[in-house]
This record gives structure tokens, sequence and C-alpha cells, in this order.
């Protein structure tokens, strides 16, 4: 059998890393205090205006039976009744409304949360996961959260206050009848704790039942076009019928033990009704002679047997929104990995102590390592003019890149300082050109806005111009104002290189890092690429890139040789 | 609504099941009301027996009916909820199996062009999460409606039966606002935000992941802060939206609730005149309303799935459009060829829309039992070329006539599922002996004989349990397993190192006789032998 897919919500965890998700999961609860607490005092105005319309119904039906008074004089009893209808309504109603907004609110909280890990871990470390995954913690798995804080963390604090608020009114009311309420839910902690486990277990194996099944049936959509050239359509159908059929039956044989944990509180709370509801009756007859049974009466009785189901609902209520706290746990654990994860770059403005000339890069004594004794710079020292055009070239793997990154202030040296034209890394704007270009979805100008807000439109088209985008802007009807990629399809790799090129042009950067910048280009892109440097060059701009490209090292009037840990001119 | 309907044909295709699974809850429903009901009539009328007899006077009273009924109801509310959970649980089951079989189907028929805009990661997902929402269709909203609709007529009936006419005709009308207000109401105020929830969120995620794969830059140019505002905006107005959601369901919820409240109230105010007149009896008096106060637990069912409808009903329409079929007529083949040819194109074109065409006026003829290379760089519309030989894709102008063939996709697509499976695509017929003689000549003999499981070894997630040059290996022997004359072979030595790469293709020149074979490559080394090279420009 398949193995089971990556790890998705309501997968067991460990009880270390359960106690750590509570915590923040609390933490996170703390900060949406005030709609907690609102959801619960509408909660239990719902509550009360519950029990109220219980006493009144009994009470109306006590006078109109057993003393026969008149209609009119129940009138009074029966406008209260519909207030408390009337008010149990509104507490429902602002109850959900105030559980959407805390929901909201922790949601904004985790987002933010999580978006500051971003920015603290830097473009490099985070590049390690692939945006797929970040974009599915962000949202759903924050989304997850949703149910937790909406409906189960509520409903947790109200199946312990309605109860005891019955209990303690049905105890008043008679006592042995409260001691059955009592018995039949021993110890209400007790009772949570079995729905809880069948809840849990439940829910852990649907998940991983569901997901093995989806994972089936997505593996052969993803591959239907080979199925399909092979004629084996049909055959796949059946075979994604014969394993969801499998499933189904090891499914079946665990729920039908699973469920029986609800069955037990639906036994008790069956029984618990029966058994009131004759006691009571035997009672009122007068057949039982002990106890506090001789001073019921209709009132007393009837009002006992229509609480006792509402001492019962908000535990059957809890044990249905079981599954949100087990989707919340899950989630919350590879949020918490992802907030837990190691943050390598040191908040670039603490090192801002002003000390280099305005005029140079300078680095002083860096080392850089990401393994113990394995150096991937060591003791280094550079400097470099203003407007100069440096070449770094060397090994793979030979620390070209991470030079880059360092100067970017994308991560942090492990000794050293280094000082660009008298500012620290990463404290001031300048142009980086990744391997990957980087388009959004939207317009040509959208495109170039995101870096440069401000920019006009005769510029965007002259930076588009400047890296040989000119003849595509061309061929698009509205200009700089069409969508960058139509009809579902995108742009060629070197030509979304090129459109983060012109984003560098129009901003007027200083500084210019570029990694590989023609690595994996076609030609035409190739071209456009050596073209556009060279003007900025030309311009006076300081470039510093990584390059084994021959025209590229032309370009440069000082080339640097990175190896095993050293930088020397080549 | 219209786009529910193939989807509904496909859950009523088992009645049976799903009138058994909607008695069982109908038991359990009236279990409970009975439980309650029978109680409040035994109290009442105990209550009242108890006066006499304390009064002296004379009075009897059948206990074993009601005590029998209230224990009865006791036991049947408990084991019905059981059975019925079981039993529904299994439907639920069944229909996620028929709808992701009719959904396969429904995409194997459905255009390859739509589907090639559709394959990622993300619609998967999608995908995914769509037959989800649809398969609780049963549980979570025809039975509760049908449940909520029968059971008030019951107890209209049974107010009509009890009371009088007038009594149950404000009853029922109560309990209809209930009805609507639980259903039609939150479906009309929801259905627009729960319609738009789904593509909301993927333009979110689009924005997330372009924002993470623009990190670097947008950090050099110091607007990280300002993006990620813009996506925390965005990404709140999705919330918000369903903050508006769920606060209409929890109103509807309270509105539907209140007004079943208000159905017992008002059963009970009509009550007391019929009881003043002796038209009822106390105990009867009483047990209408309590059996209207249990209507509650069914209608508490109802606004959060109708909530839902809107978005389940957006999922059913985007997997209607998955499913469409194209009218693209299939590309003809074999037939009409001129003899001794395999492969015959004439004046194709290939071009997508808003693009330069990739190929105009491309011809080329392809004797049988030729070997023909085909060079190009990446992006030179080589897998083009080869998936429109194949005939996945569409030719914009052009004919293009050929035997029939196998085809190594650039991709490697295997499956999670044996090995055997895996390779009996190719040929289903083969014998053991065949796949043994066929994995020996790719060199993956020794390793999998070598596996516990030997043929049946499983392969992992997207045959994650093989290198890379193992499993384009396995896909390359499923295509040689062809007996299709004509074999197309996208880079097929992809992730295979140099001296692998040799002693393959020159095990494949025995299998591949009599052949007509069409390779594609970004380099000459990478091709197997050719009688015959084209290069491709561009």
């Amino acid at each position: 059998m398949a193995k089971p897919r990556a790890n998705r919500g309501g997968e067991s965890v460990s009880a270390t890393d359960q106690r750590a998700i509570k915590e923040w999961l609390a933490h996170l609860a703390r900060g949406s205090r005030f709609w907690i607490r609102a959801t619960l005092a509408a909660g239990i105005v719902a509550g009360v205006a519950t029990i109220i319309q219980m006493i009144l119904l009994a009470r109306i039906i006590h006078l109109g039976v057993i003393e026969e008074a008149p209609v009119a004089g129940l009138l009074p009893f029966f406008l209260g009744l519909i207030l408390a209808l009337a008010v149990r309504a509104l507490g429902q109603g602002f109850q959900a409304r105030f559980a959407a907004r805390c929901s909201e609110q922790v949601r904004r909280q985790a987002r933010r949360q999580l978006h500051k890990h971003w920015q603290a871990t830097g473009p490099v470390e985070l590049g390690q996961s692939s945006a797929g995954t970040l974009a599915r913690e962000w949202i759903d798995h924050v989304e997850a959260l949703h149910g937790y804080f909406a409906r189960f963390l509520p409903q947790m604090t109200l199946s312990m206050i309605v109860p005891v608020l019955i209990l303690a009114l049905v105890f008043w009311l008679d006592w042995l009848a409260g001691t059955f309420l009592l018995l039949s839910a021993p110890l209400i902690p007790l009772f949570m704790a079995l729905v809880g486990m069948g809840a849990e277990k439940l829910n852990q194996q649907h998940f991983e039942t569901i997901s093995r099944l989806s994972g089936q049936f997505l593996d052969k959509v993803r591959g239907l076009t080979t199925l399909q050239l092979f004629g084996q359509t049909a055959g796949a159908a059946e075979l994604i019928r014969k394993r969801s059929d499998h499933y189904r039956r090891i499914t079946m044989k665990m729920l039908r033990v699973a469920f029986l944990s609800s069955a037990v509180l639906e036994f008790f709370a069956s029984v618990a009704i029966a058994v009131i509801a004759i006691y009571i009756g035997f009672g009122l007859l007068g057949y039982i002679t002990y106890g506090p049974s001789e001073d019921l009466t209709l009132f007393s009785g009837l009002l006992i047997l229509l609480l006792a189901p509402e001492f019962f609902q908000p535990l059957r209520t809890l044990s249905q929104h079981y599954h949100d706290r087990a989707a919340a746990l899950g989630a919350g654990n590879e949020i918490l990995a992802r907030l837990d994860s190691p943050v390598s770059r040191e908040s670039s403005s603490e090192m801002a102590s002003v000390e280099g000339a305005e005029d140079r890069i300078e680095l002083r004594s860096v080392n850089k390592s990401f393994q113990p004794d394995q150096w991937v710079l060591r003791n280094l020292t550079l400097t470099i003019q203003k407007g100069e055009v440096i070449a770094l070239t060397g090994p793979s793997g030979g620390g070209k890149s991470t030079l880059l990154h360092l100067l970017a202030g994308f991560m942090a040296p492990d000794a050293g300082e280094i000082h660009l034209f008298g500012q620290a890394p990463g404290s001031f704007r300048f142009g980086w050109l990744g391997q990957k270009g980087f388009l959004v979805q939207g317009t040509w100008a959208d495109n170039l806005r995101l870096t440069t807000p401000d920019a006009s439109d005769i510029a965007i088209e002259t930076a588009l111009r400047n890296v040989g985008l000119g003849s595509l802007l061309d061929s698009r009807q509205q200009g700089i104002y069409s969508p960058v990629s139509e009809e579902g399809q995108g742009l060629s790799g070197g030509q979304a290189r090129r459109l983060s090129l012109a984003r560098i042009f129009l901003a007027d950067y200083h500084l210019i890092l570029l990694d590989e910048p023609t690595a994996g280009l076609d030609s035409d892109s190739e071209v456009f690429v050596l073209e556009a440097l060279h003007k900025l060059a030309v311009a006076g701009k300081t470039l510093i890139f990584s390059t084994h490209h021959q025209a590229l090292l032309a370009l440069a009037n000082r080339v640097l040789l990175v190896s095993s840990g050293e930088v020397r001119d080549a | 609504m219209r786009d529910l309907k193939p989807w509904l044909d496909l859950i009523f295709k088992r009645p049976g099941r799903l009138v058994v699974g909607g008695f069982l809850m109908l038991a359990t429903l009236l279990s409970g009301i009975g439980l309650l009901a029978v109680s409040g009539w035994f109290i009442t009328e105990t209550a009242l027996v108890g006066l006499l007899l304390a009064a002296g006077l004379a009075a009897t009273i059948n206990l074993y009916v009601p005590g029998g009924a209230i224990r009865l109801f006791a036991v049947s509310r408990t084991v019905f909820r059981y059975i019925e959970r079981v039993y529904n649980h299994d439907t639920v089951l069944r229909l996620l199996t028929d709808i992701r079989v009719a959904l396969f189907r429904g995409l194997s028929r459905a255009g390859r062009i739509r589907r090639g805009e559709l394959s990622g990661a993300q619609w998967l997902s999608r995908l995914t999460s769509d037959v989800d929402a649809l398969d609780t269709l049963y549980l979570r909203l025809i039975a509760p409606t049908a449940l909520a609709g029968l059971v008030t007529i019951l107890v209209v009936v049974l107010a009509a039966v009890l009371f009088d006419i007038g009594t149950a005709l404000l009853v029922g009308l109560l309990l209809v606002i209930a009805l609507v207000i639980a259903t039609a109401g939150v479906y009309l105020v929801t259905r627009r935000l729960a319609a738009r929830q789904s593509d909301r969120q993927e333009e979110l995620r689009t924005a997330v992941i372009e924002h993470i794969e623009g990190f670097s830059e947008l950090t050099a140019a110091g607007r990280t802060g300002k993006h990620a505002a813009w996506l925390m905006r965005t990404a709140h107005q999705v919330t918000s939206e369903q903050v508006k959601a769920d606060t209409r369901v929890g109103w509807h919820l309270a509105g539907s609730h209140l007004f079943v409240n208000l159905s017992a109230v008002l059963a009970l105010w009509s009550g007391f005149a019929l009881f003043q007149s002796d038209s009822v009896s106390g105990p009867v008096l009483v047990l209408l309303p309590i059996a209207l106060l249990g209507l509650a637990e069914v209608y508490a069912m109802l606004p959060d799935a109708f909530g839902k409808l809107g978005a389940t009903v957006a999922c059913a329409k985007r997997l209607n459009r998955d499913c469409h079929e194209d009218k693209q007529p299939a590309p003809p083949i074999g037939s009409e060829l001129p003899p001794k040819t395999a492969l015959l194109a004439e004046n194709v074109a290939v071009k997508y829309d808003g693009y330069t065409p990739l190929f105009t006026r491309f011809n080329l003829v392809i004797g049988e039992g030729e070997r023909i290379g085909i060079l190009g760089h990446s992006g030179s519309g080589k897998s083009s070329l080869a998936n429109v030989f194949a005939g996945l894709s569409p030719l914009s102008q052009g004919s293009l006539r050929r035997q029939d063939c196998a085809y190594l996709t650039q991709e490697t697509v295997l499956f999670e599922d044996t090995l055997r499976a895996n390779l009996l695509l190719g040929s289903p017929e083969a014998s053991d002996t065949e796949l043994w003689s066929i994995l020996e000549q790719m060199e993956l003999a020794g390793r999998f004989a070598t596996e516990p499981d030997q043929l049946d070894t499983w392969l992992g997630s997207a045959g994650s349990r093989l290198s890379g040059g193992e499993a384009r290996r396995v896909a390359l022997a499923r295509v040689l397993l062809n007996p299709a004359p004509l074999v197309i072979l996208d880079e097929p030595f992809t992730g295979l190192d140099a001296k692998t790469r040799a002693r393959v293709s020159k095990q494949m020149e025995a299998i591949l006789a009599g052949k007509t074979v069409v390779s594609l490559a970004h380099g000459s080394e990478a091709l197997p032998g050719t009688d015959r090279v084209i290069y491709l420009g561009g």
C-alpha cells in the first residue's frame, strides 16, 4: 500500500509538541480575549435564557393544568416566555457573530506572525522551502484554526458552565433527580475525555483514509495523459473503484468501534432522561416514600424533565466540534515548526554602526560557514570602489552566491564587518537579480510599479525597451497596461529575468547585485541582458555579479576569483 | 443549481441506501422526540392522578404502557443513532467512490488541451476539495432537509389529530417559516459570498506564491513590508467575507430556532383554550409543545449546510467545466497513409493564442522503419512537436497522419502502484518473462530481482522510491513493451549517466527492430541511433 501522504492536519502529534501547540493557541487566544469573552457572554446569556424559557414553560403548564388558572391570567407568563425566546435567539446570534470575529482576529494575528518570521528568516533561508508549502501554511493552515476558535474553544467553556447551572437548579428542585443527572455523567471531564478520545481517533483515522484515497485518485488524474496514450483509462477507473472500496471496508471496521464512544454519551443521556421521567412520575403518584419526592409538583417535575436534555446538549455539541480541535492541532504543529525554525539573519539595523567610507564597499575579516570547520568565506577583507563592475567567478559551491547574499544582507556573517557606502547591508534599497525572474499576475505596469510605485508610464516603457522587451510590448494591444501573461501562457525564463532587470533600470539604484545573470538563458535574452548590464555600467552604477560567462567577465573592470574560502583578483 | 444535477443524479443512483439511511435518521429523531413527549405526558398524567389520590379519590393509571414506551425510546434512540451513523458513513464512502470514478471518467473524456492548463498541484488540490464538498451533499444537506420536511408534516398532522385544524395550520405556518429561514433564506444570503470564497482563496494563494518567489527582489527594493501589507489586506478581505457569511448563518440558525420555539408557545396557548373547554386533556396538552421543542434538533443541522451550498454549487460548476468534452476532432490516424510511410505531416502550423506560431508550414515524411532524430535546445518547441505527433496537441493548420504510436513524454510519469502494473500499461497481456526480459535490457532486472516483492515492488509516491534514471528506464521499458509500430521518444535518456545511456541505447536497437522511431533531444549525445537528424531553429 502507498505510504500515507505528506503530513496533514489531524495526524498524530507527540505529547511535547502538543503542549507547545496548546501554548501557542492559548497565546493567540489571549490576543483576542475581548471577542472570546464576548462570545462566552453571549453563549451564557443564551444558556440562561434557555433555563428561564423552561422555567416559564413548566410554570405555565403547572398553573394552567393543576391550578386551572384562566388563560388571560397566564398572559404575562406567555409574554415573559416570548421575551426569553427572543433573548435566547439574540444570544445565539451574537455568539455566532462574536465567534466569527474572534476567529478573524486570530487568523490575522497568526498570518502576521508567520510573515514576520519570513522577514526575519530572509530570502535565502526562505528559499529552502517551496513557495507552495509556505503559501499552504499561510493560507490553509491558518484557516484550519477557524473552527477551533469559532466553535470548539467557546463551546468547551460553555459545556462546563451551562450544565453546572442546570445541575444546580435541578439539585435545588430535587436533589435525587440532580443525583441521577450527576451519576449519568459521572464526572464531566471524564465524559469529555471519553468523547475526545473517540473523536480524536476517529478523526485521525478518517483523515488518513481520506488522504490515502485522494492520493490514489490524484495519482491517476496526474498521469491521465499517460493512461490515455496507452488506452488504459477504463482500467484505471475500475482500479480507483476497487481501491476505494477496499479502503471503505477498512474504514468502516474502525468506525464501528469509534462510534461506540459517542453512542455511550447518547446512551447515558437517554437513560438519564428515562430514569428521571419515571422517577418523577412515581414521585408525583406518591409511590416513592423516601427522599425529596414528596415535594415534587408538576412544575418542578416538568422543569427537571425539560432541563435534562439541555444538560447534555452542550456536551453533544462539543463532541461534534471535536474535529476542529484536531484540525487546529495539526495545523498548529506545522505553523509552529515554521515559527521555531532558526532565524539566520540578524536584524540588520543593529549592525548599523556607521563608520565605513561613503565611496566604497568594505568587508573586514568576514567569516561565514554553514557547517562547522567548513568555511565558505574565511577572514575575507575586500574593498570595492563605487562605480566598479565586479565579476565573481570560481567553482560552483565556492562561495560566490554566499558573498552576494552577505552583501545583500540576506544573511549575516559569522564574524567581521560589512559596510556598503558607509551603511549596513540591507539598510538601503538596491537592485537584486536572482536566477529566477519574478512576475505577478497583472499588467506590465503593475509588475514594474511593484518596486517603484511612482514610476511614470514613459519611464516604464523605456525600462522595458532597455531590456529588449519592446517588441513583445508592441505585440500587445494595450501596451504596458496589457496583462503580462495572456491565455495562461507565461513568459519564458529569459523574458521573466529581463522583466526583473527592467525593474532595476526603472528604480535607479546605486548598487546592483546579480546572481549568474545569464545562466540558462537563450541566446536572444543573453544578448539583451549583456546590453542592459553594459548600459547600467556606463551609467556609473556599482555592479557585482557572479558568472562564468566570457562576455560578462569581459564587461567587468575587475574579476574576483572566489574559491575555497578565499577571494582574490583573477 | 443546475450544475449540481449530474452529481445529484449520481447520488440518487443508490435509492435503497438513501432511503434506509433516511429512515434510520428519522427513527433516531422520532425516538428522541418521543422520549421527551411521552415523558412530559407521563409526568402530567401522574401529577393529575397523584392529586386525585392525595385527595383520597379513586383513580387508576396505566403505568406499563408509558413506562415501557419511555424505556423503549431511550434504548431505540441510542441504537438507531449508532446504526444510523455507521450506515450513513458507509453510504458517504460509497458515494465518494462513485463520485471519484465518475469524475475520473469525465476527466479522461475531456479535452487534453484544457487539462494541460489545469494540471498543477494547485489544480489537483482544488479538485480534491471540490470532490469532498460533493460527497457530503447527501448526509449534510439532502437527508436533513427531507427529514425536517417529513417530521414537520408528521407533527402538524399530530397537532390536527390531538388539537384542532386551526392550531395545526398555525403551527405549520410557523414551522414553514422556520424551515425557509434555515434553508432557502440562508442559501440566498450566503450564496454569492460562499461561491466566491474558493476563487478568492486561489487568487490569494497565487499572490502569496508570487510574494515568496519575489522575496529577494522585494527585500532588496525594500518593498516586502508594503507588499506584505497588501497581502494581509487581501487575506483580510477573504476572511471578513467568510465572517460575514458565518454571521448570517448564525443569525438564521437563531431565527429558525426562535420560530420553532414560538410554534411550541403557540401550541401551548391554543392548547389551553381547548383544555379549558375540555377538548384535550392536560397530558395531551403537554405532549405537543414538547414534541415541537424537539424539532429544533433537526432544524439546527440545516443552516450550516445551506450556508455552504453556494460553495458546493461552485465546486460542481468547476468540476463540470473540467469534465467538459472538447469538440476538437481526434487527429486522423493510420488508414489513408501512403504505403511505406509511418508519419506524414503536411503544412502543419502550431500556434498558441496570443503568441507567435511555434511552427508554420512544417512538412515531414517519415518512412516505415526510419530512425529520425530531432534536435533543438530547450524552448525550441521540441516537446510541442512531439505532442503534435502523438496527437496530444491540436494543429492550428495543416494535416497530420500517422500509424499507431507509443509515446514517451518528456516528463516521467509513474503511478503509485506495483512495478508490474506500471509496465503492463504498455502491454496489458505481457507475460512475466517478457517483463523480466525488458527489465534486463533496461539494466533494471538486477535492481528489482533483489527486492522481496520482485515485480510486485511498490513504486511509491510518483515513483519516489526510484532514482530519476531508474524511473526513466521504467517509463522507457513501458513504451518499448507497447506493440505500436511508431515510437516517439522525447529525451529518452534523462537522468542516465553516459555509460548506462550508451549500453541502454544499444540494447534498444534489438527491441526497436522493424519499428519506426522518432527521438527528440537537446543534443545528439542524448539520442539513440538515428538515420537522419532534423535541427529545430528558433
